[in-house]
């Protein structure tokens, strides 16, 4: 289990980084945290000519807040994230995700540019992305350009990005005060991907739900955001009763596949339960 | 305070905790060259060709051998038995003409750097011609299936059966007979260090030394000389610090034979260090049987018998020197537990297939005769309304019938099974969880409590070979004890160790037994050069066994010390005592001679010594237990079901178990709880999955699920310490019990939790994918809630 | 060796350097290189943790990172947990409450339990094994190792 030989470049800058995505001509790979990408380089199922480490340009990490936004350069490690105070009071949702993605030495690496670029339909982030409908920056030869998270993930560990472009912000909306989240988890052991994840928001008003916002991972090729049930809470408010509907027609709109680990019918039965807990969840931390 | 007994900590630590300790990996030798196995992609194919030419082009390549060539350096291995319905099979370093299972090494690459040797593996150009793939036991058996090994005219490389009474007549007349179809799954030990090797040749003096990551080191001497035309004496094997076992690392494995062959041949050291995905793919791998089991009582719970049927998929080679029998025959010998059977039939298949080979693995073959039974006794406590723990009592072979032979003849010499449930029961505060599930259930929450009872024969002397007419005897030990002139103590022993603490409970004994200080006492062990002859650590052995060679040998030299001191002292020995490194005069306490002094007169020679003695101070003994002796627990598992998202979680687990004389309580809490902890990984996430056309599907450990931390709950032990009345110092093996009774307890409680959904379980590992089917059928009985 | 890249490192307080492929894992490069064989490799993807160290005082995997990108960094290995001859609490703790048996993880979990006292100083049980479930354990069923955590955590404060 050793990668096969490649060339490594180490640029220190975005415009270096990019000329060599170019000049290797889509077999060139990125590596940022590397904690999805080594794997695959040491089975050999990833076989690059190059590799183009990210980690040299500082200008790639921060965390900031801007226009109701918080933004964060792709190469912000999963771990500055977690012991964020600026995400845990804007972006609650994400630092609780943030603890089911793998294990804190997991993070020390993990970016948040990288979780979302590998479009690991089971990962957290890209279910978070999707749940709040946030965007990416991705930069590429012929410059900038913003990508919605719905226009993001294509299938299995597949963006719409170029190979010659580079994801270099994540943005999302800050989560208002008086709404309420819940990240609801299924996964065999503590670290692991998700089987089923549901990422849910609600800002409830009064009786009556201003908004909901509910994504997956794990129930299907990409996450799937839960338009539908999110209507019938918006419509109908967040009720027991509107709860168990929305919760029901969350598993009809996925369309979950089956691997070792659960069935696809077990992962649908799954996708209404987290989605009625979550909610349920939700509903409380909104409630304080 | 005597040594024996006391949680001492333990010594092997300090070279563990500070990066310290060294692993065939960490070892390297001048020229020494590293090696990658080439390995097949199918199940199973006929090799047509081989190209190596491009892959020994390859700068820093040295060699690419094939399996004919290798041919020439090492015969196959063959696991012999006499026993009636075993065919032996063969099994190549390098695969030769097929292969029989996705991962079999085809061709070896020398290369000065593991990188290096798998860029050429990718250039060696093999072609293959694939054959039907023998998937399961049901399709191995049909007519006209493939064989897995041609030679052997059928792919049921064995059968057996053990016979009591008339059990037929025993169903016919009993009040209840309950009965099912049980799976356990295929299972991997996984040893965080992977298997690894390095074989150095000295053609000077015609010598080959092995190191490797085994827990068997006499045991792959005696073969590798057979199998490398080597006398015994011109190869030495030396286990060092080995990074877990568990029964996995105690065969003879195809690559320790191939290193030692690829050594020879390229004059160079070679080293080999699995990788992951080798270690799933090859290492072998366990259980995997399917039971037909059925229990006959009486109206008032007494059993009256057991009969079962047990196919095993044991894959696709017949083991060194275990064989193909090791597991299955193991089940059927254990089926009936501890308790009073008295009419049994108990037969066994073991069915090639292409996947890797079945080995033993901790618990062998008792994990899944312990989860049929101990569900059987359950189900059959529910039809007639009795408590599970009752039923139990009833039917616990009591203290006053002991030694009790079982109806597959082994005899248990001893055991504490009625006060090991008692104290359970007593410990999990029994009723107490009883009423908390009841509270439970009210508020829609599944809790369930499982027990599971157990006995296993451990330290298993020469009365009980491993299999009939095998090539080795497993039944003695022996351990030299030295006291040397400086007045330290070694002592060298025939068993490796891989975690057991040996170093520790080893120079206990001796101390003890000796009268030495334990921090004199060096313990070693491991490696052949160093010690008896041996044949290493499984089995539940070495305390046993080794403990025994070990007080032989201390005590003989005692004796010796005692007779030299009372020499130089002038006394009667019958005056001495010797106690913490000295021989003192009974209430003369200034008079005296430490060991030290004792060894120096010892070794000085005649003059010094008593008339006619021998000089030296150094022992060697063997022990022999002849039967064995039989060790016991009972397992309480509760468990939390959670039956929207399946999930199991264990809340408690208490062990109750009786090891007899313990020789250290922390090493044996320590194992106790480690078996605890692979044995609800085997309930709950531990599965091997093949897919139909024999490829791998948990090849690596995002897909093979060890239990982490997170899993498992906090183990609570309770000793019970009944020194066998068989072995020598007492003591009962300890090394494989966790294991055996966790699979059952967890598999228990869950059935326990789920009975308001009017389930039983039957196969393990419970996923939340089989519980998911499972709570999705429609129900049996009526159900107060649904999920 | 043309294509070989010069790593320039701090372990555990010294200077050292060394030339290597580019492709080379930051594991094998201390285990091979530098002669650091007390980290451990148990599968090379990350799962097992047996490979961790501190990289910039900060828990991670040397299996999944390459040598060359450790340049210029600051590491501890378990061969530098020891100060003044003296056993870090940890190491004490884990004797004292038998948190090991072939030590092959021991490492790993080490370093990785170092990093969580670090940034959770008073950890509850629960808070433990979440922490300690990213190094694998095939031999204690990591009852020792939580009870050597709660204690060195104990000590540490
Ligand atoms: C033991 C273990 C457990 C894990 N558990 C989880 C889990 O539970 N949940 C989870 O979500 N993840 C998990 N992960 C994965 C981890 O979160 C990774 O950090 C993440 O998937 C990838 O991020 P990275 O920065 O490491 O990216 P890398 O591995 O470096 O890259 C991943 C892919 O994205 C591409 N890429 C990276 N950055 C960019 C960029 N800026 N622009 C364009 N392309 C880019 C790379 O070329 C590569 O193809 C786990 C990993 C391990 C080893
Ligand atoms: S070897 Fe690095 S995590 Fe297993
Ligand atoms: S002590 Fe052996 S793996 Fe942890």
């Amino acid at each position: 289990m050793k990668p096969v030989k490649f060339d490594y470049h180490a640029p220190a800058s975005l415009d270096e980084a990019l000329a060599l995505l170019r000049r290797y001509g889509g077999d060139a790979k990125i590596l940022a945290g590397g904690q999805s990408l080594m794997p695959l380089l040491n089975f050999r199922l990833s076989r690059p000519a190059a590799l183009v480490d990210l980690n040299r340009i500082p200008s790639l990490a921060y965390i900031e807040e801007h226009d109701g936004q918080v933004r964060f350069g792709a190469m912000t490690r999963q771990r500055m994230i977690e012991f964020s105070p600026l995400v845990a009071r804007r972006l609650p949702l994400l630092r609780e995700a943030t603890k089911w993605v793998g294990h804190l030495p997991i993070r020390t690496r993990g970016t948040i540019g990288g979780s979302i670029a590998h479009a690991d339909p089971s990962a957290e982030y890209p279910a978070v992305l999707t749940a709040l409908d946030g965007e990416v920056v991705a930069r590429g030869p012929k410059g900038e350009r913003v990508v919605k998270a719905k226009d993001l993930f294509v299938t299995y560990l597949t963006t719409s990005l170029e190979p010659d472009e580079i994801l270099v912000e994540v943005r999302l909306p800050a989560t208002d005060a008086g709404a309420g989240f819940a990240l609801e988890e299924f996964a065999r052991r503590h670290g692991d991907f998700a089987i089923v994840a549901i990422a849910a928001l609600v800002v409830p008003d009064g009786a009556r739900c201003r908004a909901a916002r509910l994504a997956t991972a794990g129930a299907g090729p990409v996450p799937v955001r839960l338009r539908a049930a999110e209507q019938i809470l918006e419509r109908d408010g967040l009720t027991d009763a509107a709860i168990d509907a929305a919760a029901g027609r969350a598993a009809e709109l996925v369309s979950p596949d089956s691997d070792i680990h659960a069935s696809a019918d077990y992962r649908r039965h799954l996708t209404a339960v987290l989605t009625r807990r979550a909610l349920r969840r939700a509903l409380r931390v909104a409630h304080g | 305070m005597p040594l024996i007994g006391a949680p001492v900590r333990r010594v092997e630590d300090a070279r563990f905790l500070t990066g310290q300790g060294r692993y065939v990996a960490d070892l390297t030798l001048p020229r020494m060259l590293h090696v990658a196995f080439l390995r097949s992609p199918h199940a199973h194919a006929g090799i047509v060709s081989i190209d190596a030419h491009p892959a020994r082009e390859l700068p820093g390549v040295l060699a690419c051998i094939t399996g004919d060539e290798i041919a020439t350096q090492a015969r196959p291995m063959r696991a012999e038995s006499r026993m009636a319905g075993y065919h032996p099979t063969e099994c190549p370093p390098l695969a030769r003409g097929k292969v029989r299972f996705a991962g079999e090494a085809v061709a070896a690459v020398l290369a000065e750097s593991r990188y290096t040797a798998e860029d050429a593996l990718e250039l060696v150009d093999v072609r293959y011609a694939t054959l039907p793939v023998v998937g399961t036991p049901e399709a191995a058996m049909a007519g006209g299936a493939a064989l897995v090994h041609e030679a052997a005219g059928s792919n049921v490389l064995l059968t057996r059966a053990f016979v009591q009474g008339d059990v037929d007549g025993a169903m016919r007349d009993a009040a209840l007979v309950v009965g099912d179809r049980f799976r356990f799954h295929r299972h991997a030990g996984v040893t965080i260090e992977n298997r690894a090797c390095l074989a150095d040749w000295n053609p000077g003096v015609g010598e080959l030394t092995l190191w490797s990551s085994t827990q068997v080191p006499g045991l792959l001497r005696e073969g590798l000389a057979a199998l490398l035309d080597l006398p015994v004496h011109r190869l030495r094997v030396v286990a060092p610090d080995v990074g877990g076992g568990f029964g996995v690392k105690s065969a003879l494995y195809p690559e320790e034979v191939a290193v030692c062959a690829l050594a020879r041949l390229t004059g160079r050291p070679v080293q080999w260090v699995a990788d992951r995905r080798e270690d799933l793919l090859t290492s072998t791998q366990a259980w995997d049987e399917t039971i037909d089991a059925e229990l006959a009582v009486n109206a008032d719970g007494t059993i009256r018998g057991l009969r079962a049927r047990v196919v095993a998929d044991v894959g696709a080679y017949s083991i060194h020197p275990w064989t193909a029998a090791i597991e299955v025959v193991q089940v059927i010998s254990f089926l009936p537990g501890p308790y009073r059977v008295e009419h049994y039939r108990g037969e066994a298949w073991g069915v090639a297939t292409n996947k890797a080979p079945m080995g033993p693995y901790r618990g062998v073959g008792r994990p899944v005769s312990t989860f049929v039974t101990e569900a059987l006794v359950d189900r059959a406590a529910r039809r007639l309304g009795m408590d599970p723990v009752a039923l139990r009592l009833r039917n616990l072979i009591r203290p006053d019938e002991l030694p009790y032979r079982s109806p597959s003849g082994v005899v248990w010499d001893s055991g504490s099974f009625v006060e090991s449930l008692e104290r359970a029961r007593d410990a999990a505060g029994y009723e107490h969880v009883r009423a908390e599930q009841e509270r439970a259930r009210r508020a829609g929450r599944y809790v369930g409590v499982g027990v599971a009872c157990y006995v296993e024969l451990t330290g298993v002397g020469s009365a009980i070979p491993a299999s009939p007419g095998a090539a080795i005897s497993t039944g003695t030990e022996g351990a030299t004890v030295r006291v040397d002139p400086g007045g330290t103590v070694t002592a060298s022993f025939g068993l490796a160790c891989h975690g057991q603490g040996h170093e520790t409970t080893l120079a206990q004994v001796v101390a003890e037994e000796l009268g030495a200080r334990l921090e004199d006492v060096r313990v070693v062990s491991g490696d052949t050069a160093a010690g008896p002859v041996g044949t290493g650590t499984y089995a539940s052995r070495s305390a046993v066994i080794g403990g025994g060679a070990a007080i032989l040998a201390a005590r003989a030299l005692r004796e010796k010390a005692l007779a030299i001191a009372a020499h130089l002292l002038e006394v009667s020995a019958d005056d001495l005592t010797l106690g913490d490194g000295r021989a003192t005069v009974r209430g003369t306490p200034h008079r005296g001679l430490t060991l030290r002094e004792i060894a120096g007169a010892a070794y000085a020679g005649a003059k010094r010594l008593p008339k006619g003695m021998e000089p030296g101070l150094e022992a060697t003994r063997f022990y022999d237990p002849y039967f064995g002796t039989a060790s016991n627990a009972t397992h309480i598992a509760v468990v939390e079901v959670d039956p929207e998202t399946c999930a199991v979680i264990v809340r408690r687990f208490v062990v109750v178990e009786d090891c007899g004389r313990i020789i250290n309580p922390l090493i044996v809490e320590g194992q106790a709880i480690g078996g605890v902890a692979q044995g609800v990984g085997a309930a709950l996430l531990e599965e091997v999955v093949y897919a139909d056309d024999g490829q791998l599907l948990t090849g690596s450990l995002m897909d093979y699920l060890v239990p982490t931390a997170a899993e498992l709950p906090a183990v609570e032990v309770v000793h019970l310490e009944h020194p066998s009345p068989t072995t020598l110092g007492g003591f009962k093996g300890v090394g494989e019990g966790g294991t055996i009774g966790a699979p059952a307890a967890v598999a228990n409680a869950i059935a326990d939790a789920l009975q308001p959904f009017g389930m039983e379980l039957s196969e393990l590992p419970a996923t939340p994918d089989r519980l998911f089917r499972l709570l999705s059928r429609p129900r049996t009985t009526s159900s107060p809630e649904t999920p | 060796m043309a294509d070989a890249v010069t790593v320039r490192l701090t372990v555990n307080g010294v200077e050292r350097e060394g030339r290597c492929e580019p492709r080379k894992l930051l594991v094998d490069f201390l285990r091979e290189d530098l002669g650091l064989t007390g980290t451990h490799v148990g599968c090379e993807h990350g799962i097992c943790g047996a490979c961790t160290i501190l990289i910039d005082g900060e828990a991670a995997r040397s299996c999944i990172m390459l040598a060359v990108q450790a340049d210029g960094a600051e590491l501890l290995t378990i061969e530098g947990l020891m100060r003044d001859g003296k056993l870090h609490p940890l190491q004490e703790a884990f004797r004292e409450h038998h948190g090991l048996q072939c030590g092959f993880c021991t490492p790993g979990m080490l370093m990785t339990a170092l990093d969580l006292l670090r940034t959770n100083p008073s950890p509850t049980e629960a808070e433990i094994r979440e922490g300690i479930s990213a190094v694998l354990c095939r031999c204690t069923g990591y009852h020792g190792i939580v009870r050597a955590v709660e204690a060195a955590a104990r000590k540490m404060r």
